[in-house]
């Protein structure tokens, strides 16, 4: 039998109406993305003025406070700018439950892949 | 390039329409078969064909595309004049809406040579030969260049377009300064022809939940509405990831106004909103 939508037009533009946040969400993607044009512009540089040097003078540097600090903060910003960006990708082309795993599967591998940068970094910096 | 308004968009396209086959993807029910061809009259001069999206309820058939070819020493010069001329002189089943014929009502909106305007504010003279003739996209179409709009009416009464106060009404006019009057430009001219939400990307992918242009134009309209005093209820309607953030300023809606105005222009002017009254 053929499934009738019964709704009245103005029920089905409502929907389960408003979710009252997602300001938060586009915020923070436009500061994140503020922090990382300086900082990938920055990594951009390092990286090809280190083209040539050993794997020690790069140890070293990295090992500097500052270089260590801005290393961890592109970490932050990019993974989370990353977590944010792909949720909207999502949600535009995922619908049921493809768009909850993915969205679950995206979270948790962006939290994993910035913790496990910060703590190499961290492990060069103090313990390498 | 992030433009303003329709009129910088260039005439010139590299493709007429997006380079796949025609019924690409399409569901079975829809696709789009050979359809009739319509010789000029007898005597005619200048002709121009015009190659028009046919889809007729009454029959189990598909929809199909019709070659017309029309007289232009005959036919007024703008699209819809040829509309006309067809549905009088040549097939009076064609079917199209259409009121004012001077850009003001938005019945006549429709894809012309792939681009969402008003037939009657479009020349003949800038459509390619022959000139292809759909109905406005993404919309269920009820007969030939008649889309179903009830859902696009419907989202538009969902952002409640009327004037809510709560101060006792005034014994006459409720004033305005002519610099709140001016707020209103560029909003109140919207005619909802729909060319801009028919048109939007993020319409298509989630029309269901994504308010689109011509909406959240008409939602920015009300709050920029210096005598309005449901800001509050207005952002809280609006403030939700696919309600109002689907939009990823693609300026699609700005590049089709036919009215020229700048619908995307208003959706940041409401994202501003949201932001500002929580920082």
């Amino acid at each position: 039998m053929e499934h009738r939508n019964t709704q009245s037009p103005l029920a089905r533009a409502i929907g389960l109406g408003s979710a009252k946040e997602g300001s938060g969400h586009w915020w923070a993607e436009r500061v994140s993305a503020i922090a990382l044009v300086p900082l990938t512009l920055w990594l951009a540089a390092a990286l090809i003025a280190h083209t040539g040097s050993s794997h020690a003078a790069f140890i070293a540097w990295l090992k500097t406070p500052y270089v260590t600090a801005l290393m961890i903060l592109l970490l932050i910003a990019a993974f989370h700018h990353t977590a944010l960006g792909l949720q909207v990708v999502i949600e535009d082309y995922l619908h049921t439950w493809k768009k909850f795993t993915a969205m679950i599967a995206v979270r948790l591998g962006c939290v994993a892949l910035a913790v496990v940068g910060i703590i190499a970094t961290l492990q060069i910096a103090f313990a390498g | 390039m992030i433009i303003a308004s329709s009129d910088q968009v260039s005439r010139a396209t590299l493709f007429k329409r997006f380079p796949v086959p025609r019924n690409f993807g399409i569901a079975r029910d829809s696709r789009i078969g050979p359809g009739k061809r319509w010789p000029a009259p007898a005597g005619a001069i200048r002709t121009k064909s015009f190659e028009i999206y046919r889809y007729d309820p009454d029959t189990p058939e598909n929809p199909r595309v019709d070659t017309f070819e029309v007289d232009l020493d005959d036919s007024g010069p703008m699209v819809l004049d040829a509309l006309i001329w067809i549905k009088n002189k040549v097939d009076p089943t064609l079917t199209f809406r259409r009121s004012c014929r001077e850009g003001v009502c938005g019945s006549c909106a429709m894809n012309m040579d792939g681009t969402n305007w008003l037939a009657c504010t479009r020349f003949i003279s800038d459509l390619s030969t022959p000139a292809t003739i759909y109905p406005l996209t993404n919309m269920r179409i009820i007969k030939d260049l008649v889309p179903d709009q009830t859902h696009l009416f419907a989202q538009y009464e969902m952002i409640q377009p009327w004037l809510q106060s709560e101060t006792p009404d005034p014994e006459g006019e409720r004033l305005q300064s002519s610099a709140e009057r001016s707020r209103l430009d560029g909003y109140y001219e919207c005619i909802l022809c729909f060319c801009c939400t028919s048109g939007c990307p993020s319409h298509w992918w989630n029309g269901d939940r994504f308010l689109g242009p011509a909406a959240l134009l008409q939602a920015e309209r009300w709050l920029a509405d210096s005598r309005d005093e449901a800001t509050e209820e207005r952002l809280d309607l609006l403030e939700d990831p696919f309600r109002l953030y689907r939009c990823h300023t693609i300026l699609n809606c700005t590049r089709t106004c036919p009215k020229g105005l700048n619908p995307g222009k208003a959706i940041a002017e409401i994202k501003k909103l949201v932001v500002e009254r929580r920082s």
